[in-house]
């Protein structure tokens, strides 16, 4: 047995009231005035015509309250509505998906389109018979289920309370499938028959309150699902929005940066605006512009002496949504990675390093095998002073704790394989000769875009790394390149050196240190083997889109702040690619190092724009396409059944009372 | 119920009888519609032949009849023998039967006080022209105490005090039905009473009617009765048997009383003309004396 109570508070008041007030009317009634009379013969006669059975008008005086307290504890006990826990037939099943994008932030519609939104479903909750089940489904550019299908109307009023509104995108069809899945029969296959149905199918009516900024949903199958589109906001709205805000340095004057915006413009008028640019919250810039209607519109500002660095571009102009009316940028920290080569002399590779591009990205420590020896780099390879270390024809006694690059020698291997993720795992070959580099690794960052055609080697060995390892470069004698994950690093081992120290001097080996793609090569393994970062200007994502922060191998630990201040702390795994999802909030996001003596410093710094040209447009769309269906919108009101069976019982609690005040007062009209 | 005897006997005898009252009564006499037989000698005619002044008949002389009432003149001219007969004169039986019971307590003046005035006053007439009168309520049907002649008013008034309302288990019928049992006289009867008997009065005066008697009946009701002051809600007790009632004194409450009572009334009256007996409404606030000599005499039971 279970209580459902169908009243609200005041109404249990109101009736809870009612049973003690009929038994002081009856307490009343006992204290009439006794009168004496001659005769109640003539009286008597009077009343027959009201008490026309004399049976009944003896018990009445106890039965009538007996029966009315009856009458009052059943209504009582049908107002709480018993019940039992069975197989319930459930009413009508309903979906309510809510779009909490960006654009639902819109305020063409008092107080938003969220809120607007929001109050319809309080509304629809409102009429629903308690019969019927409901879901809350929240999107933005992915679902989120926040209350099942439930019978309750209050979680599902506090599950709709719950939607805030958030910088995403719009895309519909994860919330629509979600419900689909509700509503439609699961399907199995089995080998020797074709897929069964596993479960019934349960139509259900989807309410989808958006402003439609999710164009087509393709041929999306919703089988028995129902859609009911309620379109939220102005069909025409004006909007001015930041379709791109980036800062690039400048081609021919390094020293400067530029910083460029594109600004469209999604109403039906031409637009006047300004726009400010703000570096480290101090007015740097601004400039005005004129967009035309459904046009864009791009403005440059250029940065003299712009370091390190946020910028933020705001565009001085009100309209419905203000979120898309702010840009992030940053400038990034002038960052350097460190990186140490060991070689008996290599000149081809010590040209390689020299480049200017890899001059802005890393210092070059170059050190004679001797080096290996020195109790100095005994510490530093340990605490991790290098972002990467490149042996050049020479290795070292133990491997160091940082990334790795071995050029024409092997690894250290102990006897015995302890570790998976180790260089023990790897094999070489012997040193063979002649080899041509027969297919290059597109897929990987280091090999990429290596041109190994016209490169011929005189002698090299085959490289097989472990089991998470990637083979690079293979030749006709088998694979000579191949990177593989050692713990936290990464350790990259060619198969042929580029020179050969030998007895009379120092020889040649192959002819790739003359070629166009050695330089690119170097450049390449030192971006990704140490961690680089290249651009001047952060990388820029969609609100809750994950970032892939290559972080490097130095440190241990990092932390994240987002622009509301609130960190997440990060420690570094197996690889220096991290990525970072909690990217909700609109801003520049600043990523701090703990370094080994506990100080901390910028090393990365990431910006979460909007730059959505569906989001910016505000206009609303008043059919959605489902493939070649359309589902026109649905303003009008949606039917439902209004629960009036309380109204109508206390009525004729009501009723009953009057009726019992006026047999008492025997009052005759 | 001792209480109300104790009220209604303090109240001086001559309170129910004034002299003035008795004085306009000495020249009232009482009179019947029938003709009846009395026991003694009296001042009314009765259907036996007698001895009076009055002529009736003459008829046959045979053997045995009384010389005395021989015809001599006109034995002389006829030479035969005829007996002059003459009317005989006879007293008239005069009851009054009052009802005792408690309903007849109420009212101010009470409806037994008023009962026992007009009795009293009928009864004086009675005395007065030499009647046989007999005054006795319901409880004492079963032993009247008849009185005659004029010198016997102080016995009239004196047993009339004695009389009280009694709460008693014997209804209006077995009350009159005792009084016909002992009283085989016929005569005027004339019942005082308010008719309030749960038991109904119909069979009481079914048994007044079969002994032939000349009957009043005498409705006397109180005001509160006829127009209850009541308000509110109420609970009425039955004075008789404690029966209680519970109301909410509305107009139309009342109005429904009033019909009721009119019913109640009509009924009686209708009951009482198809017998033959005389109904006559009485209120208790009125004066005993004006009813004696205006309703009762319009109603020929006094002239």
């Amino acid at each position: 047995m279970n209580w459902i109570s169908a009243l609200g508070p005041l109404q249990w008041m109101l009736l809870l009231v009612v049973p003690p007030a009929v038994l002081s009317l009856y307490f009343l009634k006992l204290k009439r005035r006794e009168l004496a009379v001659p005769s109640t013969l003539l009286w008597r006669k009077t009343l027959e015509d009201v008490h026309v059975n004399s049976i009944w008008q003896r018990l009445r005086k106890n039965l009538l309250l007996y029966l009315q307290l009856l009458f009052l504890a059943l209504l009582i006990l049908a107002c709480l509505r018993p019940g039992w826990s069975g197989q319930n037939r459930i009413g009508e099943r309903r979906i309510y998906i809510i779009d909490n994008s960006a654009s639902m932030q819109a305020t063409d519609v008092s107080p938003s389109r969220l809120e607007v939104a929001k109050k319809k479903v309080r509304e629809l909750l409102a009429e629903t018979s308690s019969d019927d089940v409901g879901m809350v489904i929240a999107f933005s550019d992915r679902a989120d289920v926040r209350q099942g299908f439930t019978k309750d109307r209050n979680r599902l009023f506090k599950a709709v309370e719950s939607i805030l509104p958030t910088s995403r995108g719009t895309d519909v069809s994860e919330a629509l499938r979600a419900a689909a899945g509700l509503a439609n029969p699961g399907r199995s296959s089995f080998d020797n028959l074709s897929d069964i149905m596993v479960a019934d199918a349960i139509p259900a009516t989807v309410y989808l309150l958006s402003d439609g900024a999710f164009g087509d949903l393709g041929d999306l199958d919703l089988g028995k699902l129902k859609i009911e589109y309620i379109p939220i906001g102005e069909e025409k709205t004006n909007n001015l929005g930041i379709l791109s805000f980036a800062v690039q340095r400048n081609e021919d004057k390094t020293a400067k940066l530029e910083a460029f915006a594109r600004i469209t413009n999604r109403g039906d008028q031409k637009v006047d605006f300004t726009a400010s640019l703000e570096f480290d919250g101090k007015l740097l810039d601004a400039s005005a512009g004129t967009v035309e209607p459904g046009q864009e519109t791009g403005i440059l500002f250029e940065l003299t002496d712009a370091q390190e660095g946020q910028l933020k571009l705001v565009l001085d102009y009100e309209d419905a949504l203000q979120v898309d009316n702010v840009a992030y940028a940053a400038v990034r920290p002038n960052k350097q990675m460190s990186v140490l080569l060991v070689t008996p002399g290599n000149n081809a590779l010590e040209t390689a390093l020299q480049t200017t591009r890899v001059q802005q990205l890393a210092s070059v420590q170059i050190e004679s095998p001797a080096f290996l020896s020195d109790p100095k780099y005994q510490g530093s390879s340990l605490d991790s002073s290098y972002d990467l270390i490149i042996f050049d024809q020479c290795a070292p006694v133990q491997m160091p704790n940082s990334n790795t690059l071995f050029i024409g020698s092997q690894p250290p291997q102990s006897a015995e394989p302890t570790n998976s993720a180790s260089v023990d795992n790897w094999k070489f070959g012997q040193l063979q000769g002649p080899a041509i580099i027969l297919d290059v690794n597109r897929t990987n960052s280091i090999s990429q875009y290596l041109e190994m055609g016209a490169v011929y080697i005189a002698e090299a060995r085959t490289i097989q790394p472990g089991e998470s390892g990637t083979v690079l470069m293979t030749s006709d004698i088998g694979p000579v390149f191949a990177v593989a994950p050692r713990g936290a690093f990464q350790d990259a081992v060619l198969g042929f050196s580029i020179v050969q120290a030998t007895s009379d001097g120092v020889g040649v080996n192959t002819n790739w240190g003359n070629r166009r793609s050695f330089p690119v090569f170097v450049y390449s393994a030192i971006e990704y083997l140490g961690g680089g970062i290249t651009e001047s200007s952060s990388p820029s994502v969609q609100p809750g889109w994950p970032i892939g922060l290559l972080l490097s191998n130095r440190f241990k630990e990092f932390r994240v702040v987002a622009p509301d201040g609130q960190a997440t702390e990060l420690t570094r795994g197996d690889e220096s690619r991290y990525t970072y999802t909690k990217t909700d909030a609109l801003g520049i996001y600043q990523v701090f190092a703990n370094g080994a003596d506990g100080v901390e410093s910028p090393v990365e710094l990431f910006c979460v724009n909007l730059f959505s040209s569906r989001e910016s447009d505000l206009n609303v769309a008043q059919t959605i396409k489902m493939g070649y269906e359309k589902v026109a919108a649905s303003r009008a009101s949606v039917v439902a059944r209004k629960e009036t069976w309380r109204w109508l019982l206390l009525l004729g609690l009501a009723l009953l009372v009057v009726e019992w005040v006026v047999f008492n007062r025997r009052v005759f009209i | 119920m001792a209480e109300s005897s104790k009220i209604n006997s303090s109240k001086p005898s001559s309170a129910l009888l004034s002299a003035e009252t008795m004085a306009k009564l000495e020249r009232m006499e009482l009179v019947s519609r029938k003709i009846f037989r009395g026991r003694m000698k009296g001042e009314r005619r009765s259907k036996r032949k007698g001895q009076s002044v009055e002529f009736a008949d003459f008829k046959n002389y045979v053997n045995g009849d009384d010389l005395r009432f021989i015809d001599w003149n006109l034995f002389a001219r006829m030479d035969r023998l005829y007996l002059k007969i003459f009317l005989e004169e006879e007293d008239l039986h005069f009851y009054t039967l009052i009802d005792d019971s408690m309903s007849m307590d109420f009212g101010e003046p009470s409806k037994f006080f008023v009962a026992k005035q007009i009795a009293a006053s009928l009864a004086y007439i009675g005395l007065c022209r030499g009647d046989r009168v007999s005054v006795s309520s319901f409880e004492t049907s079963s032993n009247p105490n008849v009185i005659r002649g004029k010198a016997s008013t102080h016995r009239l008034l004196g047993h009339l005090d004695a009389l009280h309302c009694v709460t008693s288990e014997t209804t209006m019928a077995e009350s009159i039905k005792r009084f016909c049992v002992k009283n085989t006289g016929k005569g005027i009867v004339v019942v005082i009473s308010d008719l309030m008997s749960k038991t109904g009065y119909e069979s009481a005066l079914r048994m007044l009617v079969a002994r032939e008697m000349d009957i009043f009946l005498i409705h006397l009701l109180s005001p509160e009765e006829l127009s209850p002051g009541a308000q509110g809600d109420l609970k009425l007790v039955d004075c008789e048997d404690g029966d209680q009632r519970e109301v909410s004194i509305s107009a139309g409450l009342l109005n429904r009383y009033q019909q009721t009572l009119a019913a109640f009334i009509e009924q009686a009256k209708s009951y009482c003309n198809k017998r033959s007996i005389s109904y006559v409404p009485a209120r208790s606030d009125q004066a005993a004396d004006v009813l004696v000599n205006e309703y009762l005499r319009s109603k020929g039971l006094v002239r």
